[in-house]
Parts: structure tokens; sequence; C-alpha cells
């Protein structure tokens, strides 16, 4: 590898960590830290060994025919337990079936066995709090994660769901944050998600666009209204 | 005897298939010349290989960035994109430049941003207002008609701007722009509540069907995004429209994989033909002509001319501004979640793909009396849709919580990107790498490159600027206001802009080129791309590249038929 290969890959997990380092979360209130609901805290699980060598699709892959070209890492423990977390995450409602029930899991472990740089970080992490909350549940409840009772798997989600952490909370909390965000992806980019949504669009409409509807006006009108600005042409 | 059109030497020898380069080919096949166009990348055929429909969630990664589809999976760039396997290019210590090589036919064409607004008056004299870089030698007068021109040929919609230094473009010029979205209407309502003008982007997407006898192309049925390609041909590439046209008069002739090493120059300086090396067999092949155009983009142009004609110092440098004057656009991203967009009601957003309506650069008044601290300017473009809110947009909830947070912000966090212009400094130039060669044994480029206190205060009034807007339809910032401005720039290259590197002027002892693209040192020889510019508006520089390509076209066609060239 040549040191400008070596320096461009550098800049390129730079690039892409940018954006999420720029962003700041709006709902993060500053001020006092919420402890969690258990006195012992298990530590962050040790590194864990590198996955083995795989291969990416390559610069210029048919796209005329997607396909995952790594071998899927989960074991069948670590994928339960994904799969369950999944139906915790997003679970079936009236609009939508649960992220276990869409298959989501399989997506969180295409994505953390790609053998690129960002999806080796969240690899590490992914896999560390799958580790760490099994330490955890047999900590409390001597029991691994998916041998808990709802009611305590639930207590665990919500101690990793609180806006202000303790810092020994801060590694779990950022894994279940990312977790949370691979499980928004791979669920609301599928036909099931964006129906959920109300997505609508990927349609041909031939013509010129027809802009917004009556309705999403009248919306816009309210809001303008209450914003004390002004009407709005094209 | 009939010269063999494929065997024969050309009168023309183009490198490069994008903007530029399409252009040279279409404009000069078209005046009865020759020609023969080198492409170092593969073929490439949008009607086979753009995969317009397929959804995300049918791609790896749900069609994610990644270092090999930097874009994301269906981007149309194939085989290039910040890297290429065994074609390097290097870093000055403490430069962080990026170039994007795509190694395709038509180029960057195939995926580029569509973004097309006209330069004006002050853009072509930026000296002459506040003594910064240099003057073009041509002015908007001269290069308007070639505007007017080019948006017809390309196709571009687009609505009157009328603002100071944002030229509107004649009656018959332009086809109609879409209306706007509600995210969009909100932004113009907010912004001029605060005296920020929003105004119809002009953009290279047909809204009306271009009937063509080679390449047809129709109106944009407003779905599936521009970056994939476009197999209907409603966004402008040279793939569906110069390319194919420029071939059918039967006097182009293609070559990829044909990487150009070197110009091959005569005793008298005259450029004879090029040297190139097919990237598949790595064999090397001379071919001659005429004239040669060069079209191969800022950075490779500039390396070949830096790797032609005497060592050490290339061909046509006798000004040794060769490779100087390297600018790229500033960038910067600001968005904010507005809680009176949450669960609004839904309706079809797709549109053309990218922005209806933007922000031009408004404070030219302010900056002529010396009350900004910084030169130039810069424009937003306007973002905000339905679809997956970014996670910073919604609280950390989980179960159904989650699920009904995500229908609650789909649609509820609007963007402005800022886009603006950098002024040449000495500390940013490219050059050739004394070391290190790529796998044809080619040698490299090396960047240098920094940004100057104009482009750090104008990236901070522009994030004022956006604050203000955000602040009018109170949203709440999805940044953080306190980071330093040169902590949330783009970094050198990374918009994609390079630029100037063998500038046009009206002296040859300062610039590389005259207005017509023609090298001072070599009158066959002549440049077409972004290299040419001696300074780089903050306006998207495509629309000017293909402007003054024909202006160049027509020039040397000119030239050719009065026996200039030998």
């Amino acid at each position: 590898m040549t040191p400008s290969r070596r320096t461009t890959i550098k800049w390129m997990m730079a690039a892409a960590a940018l954006p999420l380092a720029r962003e700041l979360p709006v709902a993060r209130a500053a001020g006092a830290q919420t402890p969690p609901p258990f006195r012992a805290i298990a530590p962050w699980p040790a590194a864990l060994p590198p996955m083995p060598p795989a291969k990416g699709y390559g610069r210029d892959p048919t796209l005329m025919e997607p396909k995952v070209t790594w071998p899927l890492t989960l074991t069948k423990a670590q994928r339960a337990t994904v799969d369950l977390l999944g139906d915790m995450i997003l679970p079936a409602d009236a609009q939508s079936p649960g992220a276990g029930a869409l298959g989501v899991g399989a997506f969180i472990d295409e994505w953390i066995s790609a053998p690129y740089p960002n999806q080796q970080k969240d690899r590490a992490t992914i896999l560390g709090g799958l580790a760490w909350l099994d330490d955890q549940a047999k900590l409390l409840h001597a029991k691994p994660f998916a041998g808990l009772t709802p009611p305590q798997r639930a207590a665990l989600l919500d101690a990793l769901s609180v806006e202000a952490p303790a810092a020994a909370m801060a590694q779990p909390v950022a894994f279940m944050d990312r977790l949370r965000g691979l499980f928004v992806l791979g669920f609301y980019s599928l036909p099931e998600g964006k129906a959920d949504m109300g997505y609508i669009g990927d349609q041909p409409t031939p013509g010129p666009y027809p802009g917004p509807t009556p309705e999403a006006l009248a919306h816009l009108d309210t809001l303008l209204k209450s914003l004390k600005l002004p009407p709005v042409t094209a | 005897m009939t010269p063999d059109n494929a065997t024969a030497p050309a009168d023309v020898i183009i490198v490069g298939s994008g903007a530029a380069g399409g252009m040279a080919a279409w404009s000069l096949t078209k005046a009865g010349l020759r020609c023969l166009m080198l492409e170092a990348g593969r073929d490439y055929d949008p009607q086979s290989e753009v995969n317009m429909f397929a959804a995300d969630s049918d791609a790896p990664l749900r069609g994610s960035s990644t270092p090999d589809k930097p874009f994301g999976y269906f981007d149309a760039t194939v085989d290039g994109g910040w890297e290429i396997d065994g074609e390097p290019f290097t870093n000055t210590e403490g430069t962080d430049f990026r170039w994007w090589r795509p190694r395709m036919l038509g180029g960057r064409t195939n995926h580029w941003g569509r973004h097309v607004p006209r330069w004006g008056p002050y853009d072509f004299k930026p000296f002459s207002r506040d003594g910064l870089g240099v003057d073009w030698p041509i002015a908007y007068d001269d290069v308007a008609p070639f505007y007017d021109r080019v948006e017809k040929i390309i196709g571009v919609n687009g609505g009157p701007i009328g603002l100071e230094n944002h030229p509107d473009s004649p009656p018959d010029c332009l086809m109609p722009p879409p209306k706007p979205r509600v995210t969009e209407l909100l932004i113009k309502a907010a912004a001029e509540s605060v005296g920020i003008p929003v105004r119809p982007a002009h953009t290279a997407v047909l809204t009306r069907d271009m009937p063509d006898a080679v390449a047809p192309r129709q109106a944009c049925f407003n779905a599936t995004p521009c970056g994939r390609g476009c197999t209907i041909g409603a966004m402008f590439q040279t793939t569906t429209s110069f390319l194919p046209q420029a071939k059918a008069t039967g006097r182009l002739t293609i070559v990829t994989d044909a990487m150009v090493a070197r110009v091959l120059a005569g005793i008298s300086g005259r450029a004879t033909g090029v040297e190139y090396v097919d990237r598949r067999t790595g064999q090397r092949h001379q071919v001659r002509a005429r004239a040669v155009v060069l079209a191969a983009g800022t950075g490779e142009t500039t390396r070949l001319l830096l790797n032609s004609g005497e060592p050490g110092r290339g061909l046509a440098n006798s000004s040794g501004e060769l490779g100087r004057n390297l600018t790229d656009s500033t960038g910067a991203s600001f968005a904010a979640f507005v809680p009176g967009l949450a669960d609004r009601p839904r309706y079809n957003e797709d549109g053309i793909s990218g922005q209806h309506i933007y922000i031009p650069f408004w404070d030219y008044e302010r900056q002529k009396r010396g009350e900004l601290d910084f030169a130039r300017g810069y424009h937003f473009e306007i973002g905000g849709r339905f679809g997956i809110p970014p996670m910073s947009a919604m609280p950390r909830v989980w179960g159904p919580a989650l699920k009904q947070a995500v229908r609650h912000a789909s649609g509820a966090t609007v963007s402005l990107t800022l886009r603006g212009e950098m002024i040449p400094n000495k500390d940013t130039y490219c050059e050739i790498d004394p070391i290190v060669k790529d796998r044809f044994g080619i040698p490299v480029l090396r960047f240098a490159f920094r940004w100057s206190r104009h482009e750090v205060n104008q990236v901070a009034h522009g994030r004022r600027s956006a604050m203000k807007v955000f602040e009018a339809m109170k949203g709440k910032l999805l940044f953080d206001p306190m980071i330093p401005p040169e902590k949330i720039m783009t970094a050198g290259g990374e918009i994609i802009h390079e630029l100037g590197t063998a500038r046009m002027g009206g002296d040859p002892k300062s610039s590389v080129v005259d207005s017509y693209g023609q090298a001072w040192d070599a009158d066959n020889l002549v440049l077409m791309d972004g290299a040419i510019f001696a300074s780089g508006a903050h306006k998207n520089p495509t629309l000017t590249i293909l402007a003054l390509a024909l202006r160049a076209s027509e020039r040397l066609a000119e030239r050719f038929k009065a026996g200039a060239i030998a």
C-alpha cells in the first residue's frame, strides 16, 4: 500500500464520520446525568478478535444485479439476540410488522460483516454491546439477555435509552444508539417501512411535477401563520 | 483512395469524454472535422447499466456509501471515485486534498449535481472588484451568447432570478421549472423574512421532451435519483446526448481504456499527437492529429501537460503557471428539525430529484461597502423531504415510541448546503510527485491545499445566515454553532469543483492559455476543461465549462477552415 493510499483511506474514514460528528442531537438536554437503575455495571468487554478477511463488492459491481459479496458472521445466538432486540426496538403495531418479523436482523448481520471501515467500527460497537448485554443480564439476573423476562429486558433497554447517561453507561448507551440507528435504516428503507411512514414516491409521474397537494399547502399556510410569516407563492 | 476513418490520422484528438470533451466532439464533428476521442475509463452504456428503479433495500447495505461506492451503491460512477487501484495521487505534508476521478465514458456528467447557474459580470472580473486574484480576459457579455445556446442544447429548466450578478436567461432559453415542495416554500418564506432571497434553481434536467433524430431525450418523469444516471435522458449526460450525436456524424472514433500519458510535441513546440496506455493491456500507443484538445478534467489535463514537453517544466508552461491557482468550492451543511413540519400531510416530493429552488448570493451591496469580512460569494442549495429522519432529530426512545417518532419526524428536517467561492492562493497547487508513479509508470500528481481567511469567514457568515433562516421557522439546530468554522468545512477537492491550474489570460507571461483555451506555447493545443478558469466563482462550473468549450471548439473549427492549422 502506498502512503497516499493509506492517507486516502484515513480521509475517507474521517469524512464518513464527519456528518455524524457535526450533528447535535436536538433532544439531548444538557444537565444532570441519569444514573442507571442498578448499582453493578458490567465492564465493557475486551476488544473482539478481528473478522476473517472478506471482499467488498468492488468499485465496479454489476448494478443491475446487486449482490452482497461477503459472508454473514453473527453466531446463531448473536443473531437471535439481534432479532429479539429488533422486535423490541421496532415492534409490530397496527401500521407495520416488527423489525424481527421483517428480517431486519439479517441486515444488521450484513452490515457488521461488511469489510468496510465504518461497518467494521460498528461491528466492534454492536458485538461488544451484545456481549455487554449478556454480561449485565447475568450480573443482575444470572441469565443471559435472551433468558430474561420481558419486563427485565425492557428495564435494560430503558437504562440504555436515557438522555444523559452516567459515565459508566456511555459505551452501552452508544451501542444502543448505533443499533437503533441501524434498525431504523434497515426497517424504513423496506417497502413496509416506507408504507409505515406514509411515504409516497418512487413512481414515475409524467408531465409537469404536480407539486404539493391542496391539503399539504393548507398545512403550510397554517404553519406560516403560526410563525408570523407572510404567505408564500412559488 | 478514401482514408479509413478508424485508421487515418484524425483532424483532432480529444482527451476526455465528460462535459468539455463531449461538447468538443459534438461541435467539431458537426463542423466536419474528424475526431478521435480518448477516454481513460471504460466504455459505459446508461441504457443497460443504470438501475433506475431498484429500491435501496435491494442493494448491499441499503445502498449506503462505502469506499467502493462513495456516493452509494447505485451511483452512476463506476470503476473510479476517490481512489483508483494502482493510480494513486499524493499530498504534501499537512494537505488533505481529495480528487474524484471517474474512469468511465461520459466522465462526471453521468452522476453530476446538475445545478447550472450562469456566472455574472463580477465573476469574470473579480480582481477589478476586490483586487484579489486576476480578471478573466473575457467578460460576461462574451460568454452570454454561449450560455444562451448551451442552455438550449443541453436542456435546462429554471426561472428568472432578477438579482445583482445573477443574470437572467433570455426568453426561450429555459424550460419551465418544477413547482417548489412544501419544505422549499417554508424556507423561502423564512429566508425572505430575514432579507435572504430564494429563487428558482437552474437545473440541467428536461421538463419538456427534447426530440432528436439520433438521441431523443424525454422530459423528467419526476422519479428516481439523478445520481444513478438516467435511461430516458432527462438529466444531461454526454453518454445520452453529445456522444451518440457526434458518433452519428461518422466522424467520431472513441477509444476507451485509453489513459493518455503525454502530449507529443514537435521541435517547434506544436502538438503532434498523444501517447496513451491501454489500461487493459498496458501497451503504449502513439496517435497523431493536426490539433489536440485536452478535456481530461482539471487535474488530469494539468498532469499530462506537466508530464509532457521539457522534463521538470512540462509543455505549454513558459509562464510557470501550470498547476498553480488551484481552487475548489467551499462546502458546509446545516440542518434543522422543524417541529411545525412534523406529521405534515404526505404527498409525492420526488420532483426532479434535486432542489427546485435555491438561495443565490445576495450580500453584494454590503460587501461593496466593506461591511463583510470576506470577498466573493456563496449560495445555499436547499434540502428537506419525506424519508427516514436523521436519528439526531428524534428522542432517544425505543419500542412503539420510536415508531411514532419516525412517523412524526419524517419530512420535518430541512437543510441548507453551502457552496462558496475560493480565491486562489500561493499555497494551493498541484505538481508532479518526484517519486510516485502509477501502475503504468506515469508520474502522479501531488496536491498542496489550504483555505484562506476569506473562505473561513465566508463559511462563518453562511452559518449565521442559515441560523437566521432556521430561527425564523422555529427550527432546532442539528449542528453545533460553536464549532470553529474551519472545522465544519469540507476538505479541498471534496466538492469536486477543482479549477484553475492552466488559467486563461491576456498575457502569455501570467497565463497558460488564451480566452479560447489555446495554449500560448502551442497554437494547435487547446484546453477546454476547468483547468482554464481564471477564477472559480461560487456558482457551479459545468455550465461555464460547456459554454467555453463550445466557444473554443467553434474557434478551432474556424481556424481549421481558414487553414491556420497545418
